[in-house]
C-alpha cells in the first residue's frame, strides 16, 4: 500500500510498481508479461487449483488462459482495474469453463474420492485459511448466501441458479452481486490480519 | 447487450455468465469506461476472495512452458506484421515476401526482423538496379557506412544471386529466392561496396551503383 502521507498535496505520486507493470502489460511489453507472471503465478495457479482440484489441470488452465490473454492484445486495459484481479478472474473463468466441460462436481468428487490428495505437491493448508471464505459466506443473509455459493463453488450460471431456486432472474442477479460485495467486505479483517 | 452493465459485472467476475453474455460484456467494456471500472471493481472482489483461499506455489516448470508457447506464437504472428512493415518502409506493397537463405524458419524470421528494424530505425540510402526491364524492379537499401544491405526484388518468378562487383571480379554474396513474386536478401554485417549485381546463373541481369 502506498502511503499518502509520504507525499505533499502538490506532489503527484509516481505510479506504483503494480501500475507501471499494468501499463507495460497493456502495451504488450513481453518483459511485463514475465514480471506479471513472477508476481502473480502463485495466485493464478491457486485460483485454478481451487476450482479444479488437480495440479496438472490447474497448470493447463493457467497456461491456456495466459496464452489467450497475450494473443488478444486488447484484452486488458488499465481503465478496467488492476492487472492482478483481471488475471485472477481470467484464469478462474477458464478453470470454471473447463470444469463445466468436464462434467462438474460429480466427476471431480469421484476422482478425489478415488485418489489420495497430492501431498507431494501441495502441503495441507492451514484449516483457518481453508475455511475462512466459507465462514465469511456463512455470515451472509441466506437469500444472498445460497445463490452466491452456487455461483462461486458450483460454477452455475445465473440462469441455472434462478431455475434451481425458482426465483426471478433479476432477483438472483442482484442478490449474487450484493452477496459478492458483502463477502469481500466480510473478508477484509482477515486480510488485514494477514498483512500484519 | 445494448445498455450498460450493472449486476452483470459481478456475474462476469464470478464466471456465472454464458459464453455469449460474457463476450457481450467484454465488447461493451472496450468502449465504455464507466462499465469497465464497474467490471474492474467486481473483478477486484472476486480476486480478493480467491486470494483468501488456500494458496499454493505454481510449479516451477510452468513458467518455461508458457514462455515457449508465447515465443513460438509470436514468431509466427510477427510474419505478416514484418511483411507489412517492410512494405511500408521500403515503399513497396508485396503480397508477401520471404527471406530464404537455407536457414531454419526461426533464424530466418529473426534475420528478417533485424533487417526491418535496421531499415526502419536507422538512416539509410537507396539505389535501384538498372537493367531489370521486364523482370520486375529491384532496389537495395543500405547503411551510409556500408555496414548492412537489404536487397529487394519485386515481380520476379525465379531466384537471383546477388554479387559484389569489384576490380573486374564478382564475389557472390547470396541468393534472393523468389516467393510470391518478391525476393529479399539481407546482408547484416558487411563492408562498403560500390556496385552490386543481380545474377541469373552466370548472366548479369541488373546492376546498381551505390554512393556513400
Ligand atoms: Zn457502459
Amino acid at each position: 500500500m502506498r502511503r499518502r502521507a509520504a507525499f505533499s498535496e502538490h506532489d503527484m505520486p509516481a505510479p506504483s510498481d503494480d501500475e507501471a507493470l499494468a501499463i507495460a502489460f497493456a502495451a504488450h511489453d513481453r518483459t511485463a508479461f514475465d514480471r506479471a507472471y513472477r508476481a502473480y503465478a502463485g495466485l493464478l495457479y491457486s485460483a485454478a487449483y481451487n476450482v479444479l482440484g488437480n495440479g496438472q489441470e490447474a497448470q493447463d488452465c493457467v497456461h491456456d488462459a495466459l496464452v489467450r490473454i497475450w494473443r488478444s492484445p486488447q484484452a486488458y486495459s488499465p481503465a478496467r482495474g488492476t492487472l492482478r484481479s483481471f488475471l485472477v478472474v481470467c484464469v478462474r473463468n477458464e478453470a470454471i469453463s473447463r470444469r463445466r466441460r468436464h462434467g462438474r462436481r460429480m466427476q471431480m468428487e469421484e476422482r478425489l474420492a478415488a485418489q489420495p490428495p497430492e501431498h507431494d505437491q501441495l502441503p495441507d493448508s492451514d484449516p483457518i485459511e481453508r475455511d475462512r471464505v466459507r465462514s465469511a459466506l456463512a455470515g451472509l443473509p441466506v437469500e444472498q448466501r445460497v445463490p452466491l455459493e452456487l455461483a462461486y463453488y458450483q460454477d452455475k450460471t445465473h440462469r441455472e441458479i434462478a431455475s434451481e431456486l425458482r426465483q426471478p432472474l433479476g432477483t438472483v442477479k442482484s442478490r449474487i452481486a450484493l452477496g459478492l460485495r458483502k463477502l469481500a467486505q466480510a473478508l477484509q479483517p482477515a486480510a488485514q490480519a494477514d498483512r500484519r | 447487450m445494448t445498455g450498460h452493465i450493472s449486476d452483470e459485472a459481478a456475474l462476469y467476475a464470478l464466471g456465472s455468465l454464458s459464453d455469449e453474455e460474457r463476450a457481450a460484456v467484454e465488447a461493451h467494456v472496450q468502449a465504455c469506461s464507466s462499465c469497465a471500472a464497474l467490471l474492474g471493481a467486481a473483478e477486484q472482489d472476486v480476486a480478493f476472495v480467491a486470494s483468501m483461499e488456500p494458496q499454493h506455489d505454481a510449479p516451477p516448470l510452468l513458467a518455461g512452458r508458457i514462455a515457449r508457447t508465447l515465443d513460438r506464437r509470436s514468431t509466427r504472428q510477427w510474419q505478416p506484421f514484418a511483411a507489412l512493415a517492410a512494405a511500408f518502409v521500403i515503399g513497396l506493397l508485396p503480397s508477401a515476401y520471404f527471406w530464404q537463405q537455407n536457414q531454419s524458419l526461426h533464424s530466418a524470421m529473426s534475420a528478417q526482423t533485424a533487417a526491418i528494424q535496421r531499415v526502419a530505425s536507422t538512416p539509410h540510402r537507396m539505389a535501384h538496379f538498372r537493367g531489370m526491364n521486364d523482370r520486375g524492379s529491384a532496389s537495395v537499401m543500405y547503411a551510409p557506412d556500408g555496414s548492412w544491405y537489404v536487397v529487394l526484388v519485386r515481380d520476379v518468378s525465379k531466384s537471383l544471386e546477388v554479387a559484389w562487383m569489384h576490380d573486374g571480379e564478382k564475389t557472390m554474396l547470396g541468393t534472393a529466392q523468389a516467393h510470391d513474386g518478391v525476393a529479399m536478401l539481407y546482408l547484416p554485417r558487411s563492408h562498403r561496396m560500390d556496385q552490386l549485381a543481380l545474377m541469373d546463373g552466370a548472366r548479369t541481369v541488373a546492376v546498381a551503383d551505390l554512393s556513400y
